[in-house]
């Protein structure tokens, strides 16, 4: 028996808003320690890592592992019939072939249950290991949404350079070319203004626009974005769920062709 | 061996070498430079010189047999020469006074290559004929005029040929009575002009000169002429007006003919008989009777191999032939005469062929050459041979300076000639093509009679052969012949039984498909030469009948001028086809078709050039003797004067009824597979006279005749439709209203609702005669065949369950369905095709609809064998030159990109399935090298074959039977997905990712330290162990015998397997079980206590 009970239902809505772009079908893993997916998309170039962490729910039960595949798209369907303040619970037998989402308004005047048929999908878990990372920069999330989305009009790729002082963002294209940097500030009061950069060492990779711009869907769950960068390594783009997890957003370094076709 | 040798060498060298014309001397200087007293023989010593040495090479039994039988001593003076003729060309030479008298320089010769029954090879030079055209002879024109015109000419042509060494140009003009055969024409006959000219170059020449006006001094005014068969060409002239069709045998009599000695030093070509004769002493015999034989010819087929250089297709400027297969068959035996293989460097000896080695390129290929000369084919197939084989040897010749190599023609100094030309036809499209003369020896390839005759997805030869003969055979990727040419004499082996098989499929090819049987019986029936058939469109072969026909009623055929542009504005309606009811018929549909439609309107109407009527002179004949067609055009009626093609038509028709009755009443597999080939030329011969008539760019459009045609079709399929309907209804005493339920062209579909087959056959006789009594012989509709059950999807696609014995259905018959179509991938086909069987022949909907959903599961979960998902494509031209982005281009740059060696060039069909990448991306990012997929593990998208391949086919055929279609491709059925991750080879994430290990029986994220099971699913390890080791074995039996059939196929089973064939559907098999054996194993292996 899984049961996970969320009174911030607002935000399962926007977690599957921010991947049901990204990837078509996965498997959710839920044991008890938490609820998680981890997913490529379908042209394996990044990879979706979610975890909402059990102790966030206030309510959470698994009885044994299970994994629950479902079509992101259809799960997405049924949470738009959820209102933004609504509770929501998910329920799922341990050998079941459905899972049951359950939506109580805040007054508890209306109660909804939608249930969605399971895949069974035969996939390969896979995950990025950890590592200490050379940069990390933390800046505001919307202030990342808009330098992708200016950049992404320019140009198809950019290229993240990370120095003590800031970070720069630039990227060329056919009409011309484009360079964003964001210097790092502490002074701001607001915490979630602030743009911090850890430095081990500078970092300079490049970036497909369209992926990047995908992940900045993500935006509306938190207010700070944090990229982690090393010398050839995927950029780790993490939002914060409030205390509930994160998701994180891996995305490959572009390489030159050349490369590619020597490794191939 | 060296008797041999000199034999065919034949001529004295005396005198020193003087210099020839260079290779790319036209072909008139060519021709030109053959006279019979052609200076000394020089490229004859040239050879004499190489051959000494090469005779120290020793060569054991090789050769041995090479020969054709030795030719019998011949006796103009007791011996008529009777002989198969193959080929005719002519040249313009001094004229051979003993055979033709004449005071001209230069004459055309036509020489006739051939081959007696004895199978010795026959070279006659046929003196005497000359060139001519007609005109129209003017009202007021006498005999007397003729000299003055004749000299005008004279006068002409000669400002015109300065150069030319002759003393006439003109030769005669003369006065003759013929008509011509445009219009009706009330009068037998008229004055024409015949105009005869010295040789047929000036044919043109005069032509325009007569076409653009003339001054005709003894007349004293200058016109313009219309101009009769002046379009001719010569060697089609000379058959004509012998009554020589292409591949007939032709007799010299006795004492007509003067035959040169075997070893004659004037003789001019290789064949063992060469004669000279007269060309008004020719007999031909008609191809009947006892004529009907075919003569064992030789046919040769090759096959060269080429070391090309990485990463490039061979060039034959710069990359070697090393190797050259070729096989000699004689016609009618059933297996070659020769098995030969010539091989650059040492080379292991192999059963059953001689294998001949050699040191150098130059050595290897002037033995070729002389192979060639020795075993002296008539035909000479190959599989590509026109675009690849013969260029590549002829350019590589040229490259090494083997000076001597292209003079492998029957003709001993006449090099061989090759130039770049269009071919063009409405029917076969637009292509490019090296035209190479070989004097003598027709060139057959394979290819581009497949290409012409056959509908399939890829023209390989692998393909055919698979398609064929039902065998796969050994694809070695050109980038590999270079490695194994690199290694040792066994490797050399290899190669050299590859190439070796490569000359054997075509000769297989062409006796399972009989194509010298059909070509020839298509030559025979329309009279043009065989080599013709290939290199010409349709047109000639009707313009050939035409112009027999023509001259057995003494009339001309006028040059009519093609009206520039042609083609669309000039339009006429054509065939009419009745709206179709959609729907599932569940009872018999009786089909009832009018035989050979057009060509019985034809004949039933009496349309045909000789008897249109202008609408100007509808006076000239009594109204009851015009018919005026439903296109308002207007004829004359056969009684009062019968037209040609009417004529020809009934020929052709009467001969193939003819034929057919003698198909039923032969034995001889030969005869009978002569006889085949003839009937079937003569149907499609019938049906091309309507075409020909059509044919706005063609020889002798006439719109006329053909919108007549189509209007009357038209009228007769309603006139059909309401006969029928009108008279099997209730009203008159049948069981139900009936209902013709579709018509096409030449077809009416009837359902007469009636339950029994037997029922629905005995109306369907009854319809059609009835029907057919209403209409003007020779028209018919015939019963032929009873749908039942017969699903109707639209106008050209319907698939139905063919009877036509009420006891059993013959077989399942589709049109217009995926199940032909060869731009889809194979498993469109095979699901459409076994749901329709399911649903037509074992009248199982509910098990059909289990089948495709089975088949849409297997293909989500990625069951789906690869070769099934494969589409092709032809690349037409350059990718750069492409305007759109179509999927196929974008993976032959991208392929480009990889490795040039092996990627698809201009001509090729490139293979591709369409794997996933990122949302949004377009079709055409989408394609991958199946190989390549397979090899890296690239996710297949199958939501873009269910959505874009399979939906709209399979809707089209269960639409009509099931109420709710969609639920095929949305059901429960569709909800278990596999999703597999690529190699890290792929690139992307990938590199970074690693796998965690999930429970093997729930699927669920195993705690570190686990490798197999989670705790929960520990109780059940046994019994998932288990099932992990099933699907290895089954993997590992799968994988052995698919293995075993790539080694058979290669034909050694000690040898690791090579091939690579794109086309071939175990290939991709075996690559994909190899690569689920080793992830199967992998995950045996995680069960670490067991």
């Amino acid at each position: 028996m899984f049961e996970a009970r969320l009174v911030q239902g607002g935000l399962l809505k926007k977690v599957l808003d921010s991947i049901k772009d990204l990837v078509t079908d996965a498997n959710f893993d839920c044991s008890p320690n938490g609820f998680s997916l981890q997913a490529m998309d379908s042209s394996h170039v990044s990879l979706v890592a979610l975890l909402l962490r059990s102790d966030g729910f206030d309510h959470y039960r698994a009885d044994r592992p299970i994994s629950m595949g479902m079509n992101l798209n259809n799960m997405a369907k049924m949470l738009k019939c959820a209102g933004n303040d609504d509770i929501i619970t998910m329920k799922a037998e341990d050998a079941g072939d459905t899972v049951t989402f359950m939506f109580e308004s805040p007054n508890q005047e209306r109660i909804s249950d939608f249930e969605l048929k399971l895949m069974d999908i035969d996939s390969e878990q896979l995950g990025i290991p950890d590592t200490d990372y050379a940069a990390t920069v933390k800046m505001p999330a919307s202030e990342f949404q808009r330098i992708c989305k200016d950049l992404a009009s320019i140009g198809d790729t950019v290229l993240i350079s990370v120095t003590k002082d800031g970070v720069k963002f630039s990227t060329t294209g056919d009409i011309g070319s484009a360079n964003i940097t964001c210097r790092q500030n502490t002074s701001v009061d607001k915490p979630e203004e602030q743009t911090t950069i850890e430095l081990n060492e500078p970092v300079c990779l490049s970036f497909a626009l369209r992926y990047l711009n995908s992940f900045a869907k993500a935006t509306p769950l938190s207010h700070t974005v944090t990229l982690s960068m090393s010398k050839e390594l995927p950029v780790v783009v993490e939002y914060r769920i409030g205390d509930l997890g994160h998701i994180r957003f891996y995305l490959a370094p572009k390489i030159e062709d050349e490369e590619m076709e020597d490794e191939a | 061996m060296m008797d041999n040798k000199r034999s065919w060498q034949g001529g004295g060298s005396k005198g020193p070498p003087a210099k020839r014309p260079s290779g790319s001397g036209g072909m008139d200087d060519d021709l030109v430079a053959q006279s019979f007293e052609a200076d000394a023989d020089v490229a004859d010593e040239d050879i004499d010189l190489h051959i000494e040495e090469e005779m120290e090479i020793d060569l054991g039994e090789a050769g041995r047999n090479w020969e054709r039988p030795a030719a019998p001593a011949i006796n103009p003076q007791k011996d008529p020469l009777v002989f198969q003729q193959l080929e005719v060309d002519y040249f313009v030479g001094a004229p051979n006074r003993s055979v033709h008298r004449t005071d001209l320089l230069e004459v055309p010769i036509i020489r006739m290559y051939g081959v007696t029954a004895a199978g010795n090879s026959v070279c006659a030079f046929v003196h005497g004929f000359e060139p001519y055209f007609h005109v129209e002879a003017p009202s007021d024109f006498g005999p007397d005029d003729c000299d003055s015109l004749c000299d005008h000419l004279n006068r002409r042509l000669k400002e015109r040929n300065l150069k030319a060494r002759q003393s006439k140009f003109c030769v005669a003009v003369v006065m003759e009575q013929k008509q011509t055969i445009m219009h009706y024409q009330a009068a037998k006959s008229k004055a024409f002009l015949r105009i005869v000219l010295a040789t047929p170059n000036l044919v043109a020449q005069a032509r325009g000169m007569m076409e653009t006006g003339i001054k005709i001094d003894s007349l004293n005014r200058t016109m313009g002429f219309v101009t009769y068969e002046s379009n001719v060409l010569f060697v089609l002239r000379f058959m004509i007006d012998c009554q020589v069709v292409g591949g007939n045998w032709v007799e010299f009599p006795v004492n007509c003919y003067k035959s040169l000695a075997p070893h004659d030093g004037n003789k001019m070509t290789h064949c063992q008989i060469e004669v000279h004769v007269n060309y008004k002493s020719l007999i031909s015999h008609p191809a009947e009777g006892e004529w009907a034989k075919v003569a064992p010819f030789r046919i040769l087929s090759v096959d060269i191999e080429c070391a090309g250089r990485k990463g490039c297709f061979p060039d034959a400027e710069k990359d070697p032939v090393i190797q050259i297969a070729s096989t000699i068959t004689n016609q009618g035996e059933p297996a070659p005469v020769v098995k030969n293989v010539m091989t650059l460097n040492t080379c292991a000896s192999i059963v059953g062929a001689e294998v001949m080695s050699f040191q150098t390129e130059h050595e290897l290929l002037k033995r070729w050459r002389d192979l060639v000369v020795e075993t002296d084919p008539d035909i000479i197939i190959g599989y590509n041979i026109q675009n690849f084989d013969l260029p590549y040897l002829i350019k590589r010749a040229e490259t090494l300076q083997v000076a001597d190599f292209p003079f492998w023609g029957r003709i001993k100094k006449s090099k061989l000639r090759m130039r770049d030309a269009q071919f063009s036809s409405k029917a076969y499209g637009t292509h490019d093509y090296k035209e190479i003369t070989i004097d003598g020896r027709i060139q057959f390839d394979l290819m581009v009679a497949i290409q012409r005759d056959h509908k399939l997805s890829s023209y390989s030869l692998n393909a055919v052969s698979a398609h064929f003969l039902n065998e796969q055979k050994e694809d070695v990727h050109h980038s590999i012949i270079t490695d194994l040419q690199n290694g040792n004499a066994e490797t050399r082996r290899r190669l050299a039984v590859y190439c070796l098989k490569d000359a054997v499929l075509p000769q297989r090819l062409v006796d399972k498909l009989m194509y010298m049987y059909n070509y020839l019986e298509m030559a025979r029936v329309t009279g043009v030469p065989m080599s013709y058939l290939l290199t010409r469109g349709q047109s000639i072969k009707v313009f050939s009948q035409i112009l027999r026909k023509a001259r057995e009623k003494n009339l001309l055929v006028p040059n009519i001028k093609v009206q520039g542009g042609g083609g669309d504005g000039v339009g006429y309606e054509g065939a009419t086809v009745l709206d179709a009811k959609q729907g599932y018929y569940r009872e018999p549909v009786a089909t009832l078709d009018f035989a050979s439609l057009y060509p019985s309107i034809m004949m039933a109407h009496n349309l045909c050039y000789s008897t249109l009527l202008p609408a100007s002179r509808l006076r000239e004949v009594p109204p009851e003797d015009v018919l005026r067609s439903p296109s308002g055009d207007t004829f004359v009626r056969a009684h009062h004067a019968k037209g040609i093609l009417p004529e020809i038509l009934e020929e052709l028709l009467g001969a193939r009824k003819r034929a057919k009755a003698d198909l039923k009443a032969a034995t001889d597999p030969f005869l009978k597979a002569v006889l085949d080939g003839r009937q079937l030329a003569l149907k499609v011969s019938a049906n091309s006279v309507y075409g020909f008539t059509g044919a706005t760019i063609g020889k002798m459009p006439c719109l006329e005749i053909s919108s007549s045609t189509t209007a009357y079709g038209r009228e007769m399929i309603m006139h059909t439709r309401e006969l029928v309907q009108k008279t099997y209804c209730r009203a008159n005493g049948y069981e139900a209203d009936c209902e013709v339920i579709y018509g096409d062209t030449d077809s009416v579909m009837v359902n007469f609702k009636v339950a029994d087959v037997a029922r629905a056959m005995e109306l369907g006789k009854e319809a059609a005669d009835l029907v057919s009594k209403t209409f003007v012989k020779p028209i018919k509709l015939e019963f032929e065949k009873v749908y039942y059950p017969y699903l109707l999807i639209s106008k050209k696609r319907y698939a139905g369950l063919l009877w036509t014995s009420p006891e059993k259905h013959d077989k399942m018959d589709t049109k217009g369905i995926e199940t032909v179509r060869r731009d889809n991938c194979l498993l469109v086909k095979n699901v459409v095709t076994t749901s329709l069987e399911k649903m037509l022949i074992e009248r199982d909907l509910a098990g059909a609809i289990e089948f495709v959903k089975n088949t849409i599961s297997d293909l989500l979960m990625n069951r789906m064998d690869l070769s099934l998902l494969v589409i092709t494509k032809g690349l037409t031209q350059e990718a750069e030159n492409y305007a759109t982005n179509a999927a196929h281009v974008e993976l032959a740059k991208k392929m480009r990109k990889r490795d040039a060696a092996t990627a698809p060039n201009v001509g090729d069909r490139v293979p591709y399935v369409i794997i996933k990448a990122a949302k949004g991306a377009k079709a055409y990012e989408k394609a991958e090298d199946p190989i390549y997929a397979l090899e890296h593990n690239l996710p297949i998208d199958c939501q873009h074959y269910l959505d874009h391949h399979l939906s709209q086919p399979l809707l089209r055929i269960f639409d009509p039977i099931m109420k709710n279609a969609k639920e095929l491709l949305s059901g429960a059925h569709t909800r278990s997905i596999t999703v597999s991750t690529p190699s890290l080879a792929s690139g992307g994430i990938m590199k970074f990712a690693k796998v965690r290990l999930s429970c093997l029986g729930c699927k669920a994220t195993l705690p570190p330290g686990e490798t197999s099971l989670c705790k929960h699913c520990q109780t059940k390890e046994a019994e998932i162990y288990q099932k992990m080791l099933t699907n290895v074995n089954e993997l590992e039996a799968s994988f052995s015998a698919l293995w075993t059939q790539c080694q058979r196929c290669q034909g050694s089973l000690h040898l690791d397997v090579l091939c690579t064939s794109r086309d071939c559907p175990i290939f991709y098999r075996r690559k994909k079980v190899q690569k689920d054996l080793g992830e199967a194993n992998a995950v045996i292996a995680r069960f670490a206590d067991w």
